[in-house]
């Protein structure tokens, strides 16, 4: 089944952060230049084009999209738009396996700070409008399905303190990671102290240093049908598995509120798609909008068992190890500094997520390569939409070459 | 500017916490909706309304929102959690309101686990000349201030030769500032003259145990209404579901209407309430008036800043009726002049005091008249009556005019209610009176006199009945109780005067 995948035969991608001296159309030209010549290929090679924004139109007034791609490829081939990058790979993976296409363009891009004062307010009512009446912010659903969890797991005393900590360590990781990563929108380290301070002052079970940013930037990839990718390709990083699936909008009225059932679903889905477990992934970049939301991960997808991942960090935290051990071996977590630090521009994040799993399994990543890629096969990628409304799942696979 | 029909269906569910129960396997929903998840398409035409506007919730988890988005940064920090109905057959999203939260002493913990009640506020802020959006989503502690009560239908026993008050209910909020020996209440910063009406509306419900489909009017009396075309009234009549509800139209089938005559103009209603309930076709019916107001004052170093000592927030409901009547009306007289002592133009934010009519010729001489014209009318002497309630902006005018009109401290003081929540203009006098009828025996005589700047006052004799007992038993939120929880919290001047106007 494998052997039919369609794969990712060049990435592309901008620098995170705020852009304000640039419009979107440019960051989306840069990745999409930057993917086109990392692949070998022409504008005229491609058959279709996928492209993820969520709020264009409320940042920058621009509606249809795809007319701006078409105007800087300067074809008319069909595209369309999604929300999550990670969807509009899923729906590329869908038409080249109906066999519709053979080279895809996917793309993503945001604007955020073009609406810095109005950002947080769109991101709250894109989650859930009922929320947001109710006087939720982008931030609060995290720290109360924290406190869920907590007290589901009846976290206490220097327990509690010790959870802390451990939660406190994922920024400190992600942001040490991201020292390495030129894109990144924060390339400098922060002290476990100053992300406990955050709280302490603000009276919050997560600070500042828990979120990940508002930030600007494009990401782009070409797919292509595996014969395409055989001819164009030495090195082509298979999509061996993708899934999504979807939950209520609004957090309270759901069952299962210590994390995502959305993402559980959609992992178990793209293992069996790609026919792998768990355990043989390898490296994984997960959507930490949150801290809290890193850590709840790995429990949704299977790494750490049900109220363990934060002892699972703990633990490897305090040999600084760069890695989670999980089960007795290790996995590597958002080698790009995570949304944290490498940042999340809606749209485009889900590009530089795979864009990282790509790079790392074609032993391109620089100063992050975590090993050598020969001994590098599984990547995985979760993408979130709103507060787990939707999840997107993707397992990459490095392919051999006899 | 906001999107009308967005914010009527917004209102529509959210201001009452409307859903579904589906008839088949009982599951709960907040937000109506047509058929079950769980049983498909045989749900169809077998859910049931239901709503949480009456109901007690959990506060299950909660965290601190202290940078909240654009449109509540007026609210400051506040509480922001998941509250459960009925053990948690529902859950929705909340915010703690009624709370001014000192950051640093916040224990998140000291907070989840507690019983909460939904509170019916302004949502969040908009543009002024925006419509004001509502909602239900806001809740306040059980064990605080505004206490869980069971709202029970109850059938009508006996009928009345005269309509009368079938039961009433008047609130105010948590808030207080005290100022020597005058306590005022103040809003929360989410409240106005409409969610009060609504309040104070939801308690004589409780009270009187009618159905409310059995309503046939509601008319509110305002000089705060935030609006100066629209009715508050339309909002209550939604809100606490008066009148026959046709789904269909999406209608309330119901009269509703908003009057003016500054703090008579709810009072001046009574008689017209009475009168409709003894229409043939509408005895077996019921109607309400509320007199609400948060009361207007400019700061007290501009012109107009002298009524910033006196003016209070709240608004009492009365329900009149045929049917157990608490208080049957025996007679009214009512008196008007055009006598310009206070008047607020339109588009000005604060009301005038001209000064030289305020006490004589104008609070002294329309309630003397009113008061003198209906006891001789029905040769009533001072000391037929058991209390005597009038207008009361400040301490000193209705003792005067009791005294003057032979009435006796034991007669007056227990209708004097200014010291405790400052002057609530709409829903003064009628607050007075929902004082007396809280500890009114059977056969007890209550003359009420309303005054209204611009001018007139509305003089109304009552008589209590037996039912006044029973149905005592069905309101924990009286007047005792909110003048003397312990819950009330103070606030200094600034911050009377942010709360006071509101986000």
């Amino acid at each position: 089944m494998t052997q039919s995948c369609p794969a990712i035969i060049g990435v592309g991608r901008t620098k995170f952060g705020e852009h304000y001296e640039r419009e979107p159309e440019k960051l989306i030209e840069e990745a999409w230049l930057k993917a086109s010549e990392s692949a070998g290929i022409e504008r005229k090679n491609l058959d279709a084009g996928y492209f993820a924004d969520y709020f264009l139109q409320l940042t920058n007034k621009i509606g249809i999209e795809e007319g701006f791609l078409s105007e800087l490829t300067e074809l008319h081939i069909p595209m369309e738009k999604t929300r999550s990058f990670s969807s509009a790979l899923l729906n590329a993976c869908n038409g080249i396996q109906s066999g519709k296409y053979d080279l895809v363009l996917v793309g993503g891009v945001e604007k955020m700070t073009d609406r810095w004062d109005k950002i947080r307010d769109d991101l709250m009512l894109l989650e859930d409008p009922w929320s947001y009446y109710a006087g939720c912010t982008p931030e609060a659903n995290h720290e109360l399905m924290l406190r869920e969890y907590v007290k589901h797991y009846g976290i206490s005393g220097s327990q509690l303190e010790t959870f802390n900590t451990a939660l406190a360590q994922i920024a400190v990781r992600n942001h040490k990671n991201a020292l390495q990563n030129e894109y990144a929108q924060y390339q400098r380290e922060i002290s476990l102290e100053s992300v406990l301070r955050e709280r302490q002052e603000a009276h919050k079970p997560l600070g500042l240093y828990d979120f990940a940013p508002v930030s600007d930037g494009a990401t782009a990839l070409i797919l292509a049908s595996p014969e395409m990718a055989k001819k164009l390709s030495d090195k082509p990083i298979c999509v061996a598995g993708s899934a999504s699936a979807t939950d209520y909008v609004t957090y309270s009225a759901r069952e299962e509120r210590t994390g995502f059932i959305a993402s559980t679903i959609a992992m178990k889905n793209a293992l069996k798609i790609a026919n792998v477990e768990v355990g043989d992934i390898q490296v994984l970049e997960l959507y930490d909008q949150s801290t809290f939301l890193e850590m709840v991960s790995l429990e949704d997808l299977g790494f750490s068992k049900r109220g363990m991942a934060w002892k699972d960090i703990m633990e490897s935290s305090k040999e600084l190890l760069g890695f989670y051990r999980v089960d007795g071996k290790e996995l590597f977590v958002n080698t790009n500094g995570g949304l944290k630090a490498d940042g999340n521009p809606l749209g485009a994040t889900g590009g530089a997520q795979i864009y990282e799993i790509v790079k790392q399994l074609k032993g391109e990543a620089d100063n992050r390569q975590v090993k050598a890629d020969a001994d590098l096969q599984y990547g995985c990628v979760l993408e979130l939409e709103g507060f787990g409304t939707k999840a997107y799942v993707h397992i990459l696979r490095r392919v051999n070459r006899s | 500017m906001s999107s009308e029909p967005i914010e009527r269906r917004v209102s529509y569910i959210g201001d009452r916490l409307r859903g579904s129960k589906c008839g088949i396997c009982g599951k709960e929903y907040f937000r109506p909706r047509d058929y079950c998840g769980t049983c498909g398409r045989k749900s169809f035409g077998k859910m049931q309304d239901i709503d949480f506007f009456y109901e007690k919730g959990e506060l299950e988890v909660c965290t601190l929102v202290k940078e909240p988005t654009n449109k509540f940064t007026k609210l400051g920090a506040y509480l922001y959690g998941v509250v459960s109905f009925n053990n948690g057959k529902v859950r929705v999203p909340g915010r703690l309101t009624d709370s001014l939260l000192n950051e640093s002493e916040i224990e998140i913990s000291r907070f989840e686990g507690r019983e909460v009640v939904p509170r019916f506020r302004r949502r969040y802020a908009v543009e002024q000349s925006d419509v004001i959006p509502t909602i239900a989503l806001t809740f306040a502690l059980a064990d605080e201030y505004y206490p869980y009560q069971e709202h029970k239908i109850v059938k009508a026993q006996e009928e009345y030769e005269k309509p009368g008050i079938v039961g009433y209910g008047v609130y105010t909020s948590k808030f207080r500032i005290k100022e020597g020996s005058i306590e005022r209440s103040v809003p929360f910063i989410d409240e106005d003259s409409i969610t009060a009406a609504v309040e104070a509306g939801k308690m004589a419900l409780i009270h009187s145990g009618i159905d409310p489909a059995m309503m046939a009017k509601v008319y509110v009396g305002s000089e705060s209404n935030p609006y100066a075309v629209k009715p508050i009234a339309s909002k209550v009549a939604q809100v606490l579901k008066l009148g026959e509800e046709d789904k269909a139209e999406g209608v309330q089938t119901v009269d509703a209407v908003d009057t003016e005559f500054a703090c008579k103009a709810a009072t001046c209603m009574f008689k017209d309430a009475a009168a409709l309930v003894y229409f043939p076709s509408v005895r077996e019916h019921y109607t309400m008036v509320v007199g609400t107001d948060n009361s207007q004052a400019a700061p007290r170093n501009e012109l107009g800043g002298e009524l910033d000592f006196f003016v209070g927030y709240g608004a009492s409901a009365f329900i009149f009726g045929m049917h157990d009547v608490i208080a049957e009306i025996e007679d009214w007289c009512s008196c008007t002049s055009d006598t310009p002592d206070f008047w607020r133009r339109d588009q000005e934010c604060y009301p005038r005091h001209g000064g030289r009519f305020t006490g004589e010729p104008a609070y002294f001489k329309h309630v003397t008249a009113a008061a003198e014209k209906l006891m001789d009318k029905m040769r009533l002497q001072p000391k037929d009556v058991t209390y005597f309630v009038s207008h009361q902006p400040n301490v000193s005018f209705p003792v005067k005019v009791a005294t003057q009109l032979g009435f006796k401290d034991e007669q007056f003081m227990p209708g004097l209610q200014v010291a405790k929540f400052g002057n609530t203009y709409s829903g003064s006098s009628p607050m007075g009176l929902a004082a007396v009828l809280d500890i009114a025996k059977p056969n007890d005589r209550i003359i009420i006199v309303s005054y209204g700047s611009g001018a007139g006052s509305d003089a109304y004799s009552m008589l209590v009945t037996n039912q006044i007992l029973e149905k005592r038993t069905r309101q924990k939120f009286t007047i005792r109780y909110q003048a003397e929880n312990k819950n009330v919290e103070y606030v200094d001047y600034e911050t009377y005067r942010r709360l006071k106007l509101g986000m």
